[in-house]
């Protein structure tokens, strides 16, 4: 038998305009289960952007107070020969209390009375792990540097790996229960359209429709939904992405968000696909479901 | 073309419908299936179109054993039986031509074929003028002539009606049997149960009476009633 996709796409096309409510009701479910999805899938990107950007910062910080320039360069030499360094920077007292200044820029009293000496001279160095902090603080420390004039964010580090591996999980643990429950509020809406129709089935059943002539259109019907609304819904999940990091730019200036934490193009595709998987894979369900009981 | 060996068919626990049921019909014939409510009929037509299995016996359609039709073959066997039902079963949503066109675009018949086929099918039914109506702006004889247009439009051998002027007045009801009578002469076999008296009275025909599951009468030429 010859495979007429004109004829079928008609007929899907002519069902969603003569059931429109349902289908409305079909493209909006799906709609805003994509969204929800895309919106986790939003966060937990940015999540992982900005732990991944904590985390690629990490450095040692040792204040020198009162030691000579030589002292420092000596220890730098030193330090730079570590495996575990990847560079070294040295911060001078001047440098140390201007980029107070540049912090608190809009608080002035909080450096108007700081004296030059008053922070003291430092040299930072990066890691090439953060996971390494603690070897290269002992490492410091056995040379006359004591925990006291060590800046290194191991505690913060430890707390950051743990508190968001968790948020990490929970996120892909909500969004799998968001996908779980999208699939069977969409399915359901698929149900509901196919029981009204369930007279017209059988009819067709009755004039010698084999169940995949019967079956086509109503695919076809949920693909075209699942398309429209998880489109709608993907070009929402985006504009929302720009907004934000828009927003974030401005008001969240510490927190390092970056636009391209997210990758817009695989975000479009994963939300566009998952849609019309689910309208397809639910209306197929649905009806093969149904045509099974006549 | 038709037959029915020994076949029972019990809804449920102790429902018999019918009971060691023997009926052949040939080729080209006209049968009416007559008898009061419950006494089978309804369940003759829907075991002759696989719609449900019998109990017990053996239905044979077209040279087929139904029994050995597999459920994907279903559709295959209905093709080769045009139905035409006492509530019409016309899909609302389409009108009267694109209700016949549709048992033509499930065998996979070409466009051009569906083009040309279904106005000459309206015509020889006798509504060529409203083949772009919607069922429900029908009258009940027109939509049951477009029932009878699908059913008879791919020209399968057979043609089964159950009850077809059971909501028609007795005007209608002489010009639906008319059509079946001319379908009749193309040499396709008509089956037709019915409760309609009159109408079995004047067309003649083979008449199996059946009662409570059994034929009691089956008489070629026959009538409604026993003849005095």
């Amino acid at each position: 038998m010859r495979f007429n996709l004109g004829f079928f796409l008609g007929e899907a096309f002519k069902n969603i305009r003569l059931n429109l409510l349902m289908s409305i009701t079909a493209v909006t479910t799906t709609f805003i289960c994509i969204l929800v999805l895309g919106v986790g899938l939003l966060v937990s990107s940015h999540v992982e952007g900005v732990i991944g950007s904590v985390r690629e910062d990490v450095s040692v910080e040792v204040f020198m107070p009162g030691r000579g320039q030589e002292e420092m360069a000596a220890l730098e030499e030193k330090a730079k020969g570590w495996e575990e360094v990847a560079s070294v920077n040295r911060v001078s007292e001047d440098e140390a209390l201007a980029s107070f200044k540049d912090t608190f820029e809009e608080q002035p009293e909080i450096y108007e009375n700081l004296d030059r000496g008053v922070l003291p001279a430092s040299l930072q160095i990066q890691l090439t792990d953060p996971d390494l902090a603690n070897s290269v603080a002992g490492k410091l420390e056995a040379e006359g540097y004591d925990e006291e004039n060590l800046s290194y964010p191991q505690q913060t580090i430890e707390r950051l790996n743990s508190v968001t591996s968790y948020m990490i999980w929970g996120l892909y643990a909500a969004t799998v229960l968001f996908l779980i429950a999208s699939v069977l509020l969409i399915s359901n809406a698929i149900r509901l359209s196919i029981f009204a129709r369930r007279k017209e089935i059988e009819v067709m059943k009755l004039v010698g429709a084999s169940d995949g002539f019967v079956r086509t259109p109503f695919v076809l019907e949920g693909l075209i939904q699942g398309l429209l609304g998880a489109g709608l819904a993907a070009l929402t999940v985006v504009w929302l992405n720009f907004l934000f990091v828009d927003w974030s730019r401005q008001e969240l200036t510490f927190v390092p968000i970056a636009a391209d934490a997210v990758n817009t193009v695989s975000i479009l595709l994963i939300l566009i696909v998952v849609g019309v998987a689910i309208g397809v894979v639910g209306s197929f369900l649905s009806v093969t479901r149904f045509l099974r009981k006549i | 073309m038709i037959r029915f060996s020994n076949v029972t068919k019990v809804y449920g626990r102790d429902t018999v419908a019918l009971e060691r049921l023997n009926l052949e019909i040939d080729q080209g014939e006209f049968v009416f299936l007559v008898g009061p409510s419950g006494s089978g009929k309804s369940t003759l037509v829907r075991l002759m179109i696989k719609e449900m299995e019998p109990s017990a016996g053996a239905i044979f359609v077209n040279g087929t054993k139904l029994s050995s039709v597999s459920r994907r073959h279903i559709p295959q066997l209905r093709r080769g039986i045009g139905c035409v039902f006492q509530d019409f079963k016309l899909l609302p949503n389409k009108t009267a031509a694109e209700n016949v066109a549709y048992a033509m675009e499930v065998t996979g018949q070409r466009r051009r074929v569906i083009k040309t086929k279904v106005p000459q099918i309206l015509d020889l039914v006798g509504l060529s003028g409203k083949m772009d109506k919607f069922p429900e702006m029908l009258s009940g004889g027109e939509q049951q002539r477009v029932s009878i247009a699908r059913a008879f439009v791919s020209q399968p051998p057979i043609l089964v009606a159950d009850e077809p002027t059971g909501n028609l007045d007795p005007n209608t009801s002489v010009g639906i049997m008319q059509l079946l009578h001319r379908i009749n002469r193309t040499g396709t076999t008509v089956v037709v149960a019915t409760h309609d008296r009159e109408m079995v009275d004047v067309m003649r025909k083979r008449v199996v009476a059946l009662d409570e599951g059994r034929i009691v009468r089956d008489k070629v030429k026959g009538a409604y009633a026993d003849e005095v």
